[in-house]
């Protein structure tokens, strides 16, 4: 009521509805002032923070293979037992995963096998678009999770982006300078 | 048969009339949907078309390929006839409402209204009073308790407002000594209405509202505790039938307001036709009733009877008082 400029028991501002006209000039001013939502997916995507837990990505060595020694405590800790883990010994005497399987479905990135891994293999990264029109392809597989995007180098940010038609649900980001920082949600009008 | 030759204008009039009122509320969600959106600083519907602009008809189709469901206990002639009953007196309101000044085509005078009848507006307010019986036979025959609910909420709305409605146009009638639209509008040459009967227009608008069961008296549909009011149980076509006839509702009152009060088809720029002055100033009051919409809560039941009764009654009462010692 503060708004209008006219106390609240004041015959005047009730009998000429100044409350109700003050709300509709809020709403006037928010009906042409500019949109604050991202145009997701057709015209820009958000790029997750670091810290974000997201699609999972195994990493490799600098000779190409993966960090991976399949001690199999990423699928002990896990909570609610998505990960598959077989070992094998390869040509050179290690131990590495045969079959590494997570089932997106299940999972809920709580990130435990993250901090569970003694070799630095399984982490979380920025992928956040994992839906499909088949659950089967939610189980993914050694070579998905090591061809899988890693964590955002620098996330936090709105970025202009296309979503891939052919592809199906992903949308695909379009590297442009000209992307929305990270605090741009603090722009956001909200009346006075 | 002098009738004749009036007959294929008539026609002609007649199946523009009812093509467009049909086809008219699919833009009208569509602005309706966009004008939600910025209120709230988002989009609104992006992707079907160019802004969206092909969406009612990507909704239109999900609707009539929906399944139309009877609820078992239901009363199935009411329940099927019930959205007829509603959208009929929205269409019937058109044959009194004049679009213009009589035309010259082909050398013939047509007139720019399907009857210019002579009791226009106490034709328009009873026609629009039959609009409850929809309502109320929807909510009786669904079987519903919401429907129901719904239903006698509306029943009461509308004649809590139905009398303030009736007697805020008595100072327009009175001014213009006649009910005939068009010599209403005549009469509003050079002083629009809005001018001489403030209390009038603000009682008519607000009735008007609540007869249309828009935010803030929309508790025939209240959504938050009735699930949707006397259309619960209704989906696909006949759904589609009562969303027709809400928007044509909101249509009419526009075209009420714009006639009675700001002067019809008068006042407007050289360059433009009456007609389409006219259908401007319409646009403008279903943009108000929209923006009204998205703004305000919804009234208590117990407000909204208090509206009815003791502030629009009395105020209309005291309008019809003050028009007559002015003009005597």
């Amino acid at each position: 009521m503060a708004r209008t400029g006219v106390k609240q028991h004041s015959w005047i501002g009730r009998v000429f509805l100044f409350d109700l006209l003050a709300g509709l000039r809020l709403t006037l001013g928010y009906m042409v002032s500019k949109t604050v939502t991202q145009h997701y997916p057709d015209y820009e995507k958000w790029v997750p923070y670091q810290r974000h837990r997201g699609h999972h990505f195994i990493k490799t060595n600098e000779d190409g293979e993966v960090n991976c020694v399949a001690c199999e405590l990423c699928s002990q800790i896990c909570p609610c037992d998505c990960i598959t883990v077989i070992p094998f010994e390869n040509e050179k005497g290690d131990r590495r995963p045969k079959v590494f399987d997570i089932d997106l479905a299940r999972c809920l990135y709580c990130g435990l096998c993250e901090d569970a891994c003694p070799a630095d293999a399984i982490k979380l990264g920025q992928e956040y678009e994992v839906s499909t029109t088949n659950r089967d392809t939610l189980v993914v597989h050694l070579e998905d999770l090591i061809a899988a995007p890693r964590k955002a180098e620098n996330g936090g940010v709105v970025r202009p982006a296309r979503l891939h038609r052919k592809g199906g649900l992903r949308s695909v980001l379009i590297t442009d300078p000209d992307s929305r920082g990270q605090d741009w949600w603090t722009r956001i009008r909200r009346g006075k | 048969m002098e009738y004749l030759p009036n007959l294929v204008p008539l026609l002609i009039k007649m199946a523009i009339v009812v093509g467009v009122l049909l086809l008219l509320p699919l833009p009208l969600t569509w602005l309706e949907r966009k004008i939600a959106a910025h209120i709230q600083q988002r989009p609104g519907p992006m992707r079907v078309g160019w802004h969206g602009l092909l969406q009612p008809l990507a909704d239109a189709i999900k609707l009539l390929t929906k399944e139309d469901h009877i609820p078992a206990e239901a009363d199935r002639m009411l329940f099927a006839i019930a959205p007829v009953v509603a959208l009929v007196p929205p269409f019937l309101v058109f044959v009194a409402i004049p679009f213009g000044d009589p035309i010259q085509v082909f050398g013939t005078e047509v007139t720019l209204s399907l009857s210019d009848l002579n009791v226009g507006l106490l034709f328009i307010l009873a026609v629009s009073g039959i609009g409850v019986f929809g309502t109320i036979l929807a909510g009786w025959a669904s079987n519903s308790k919401y429907a129901v609910l719904g239903s006698l909420r509306s029943i009461a709305q509308m004649i809590s407002y139905e009398i303030p409605m009736g007697f805020s146009v008595i100072g327009v009638v009175m001014l213009a000594n006649s009910m005939q639209l068009t010599q209403i509008v005549a009469a509003q040459q050079g002083l629009w209405n809005i001018v001489v009967q403030p209390i009038g227009f603000f009682v008519f608008f607000v009735a008007g509202l609540a007869e249309a069961q828009r935010i803030p008296f929309d508790l025939p549909e209240a959504e938050g505790d009735l699930g949707a009011g006397y259309h619960t149980e209704y989906s696909g076509i006949r759904f589609s039938l009562f969303m027709l006839a809400e928007y044509l509702v909101v249509v009419v009152l526009a075209f009420l307001n714009v006639l009675l009060f700001f002067g019809g088809w008068l006042g407007g720029p050289a360059f433009l036709p009456a007609s389409v002055w006219l259908l401007l100033k319409v646009g403008f009051f279903i943009w108000v009733f929209m923006w009204l919409r998205f703004t305000f809560p919804r009234y208590r039941y117990d407000q909204l009877m208090a509206i009815g009764w003791k502030v629009l009654l009395p105020l209309s009462l005291l309008n019809i008082l003050v028009s007559g010692f002015l003009i005597l």
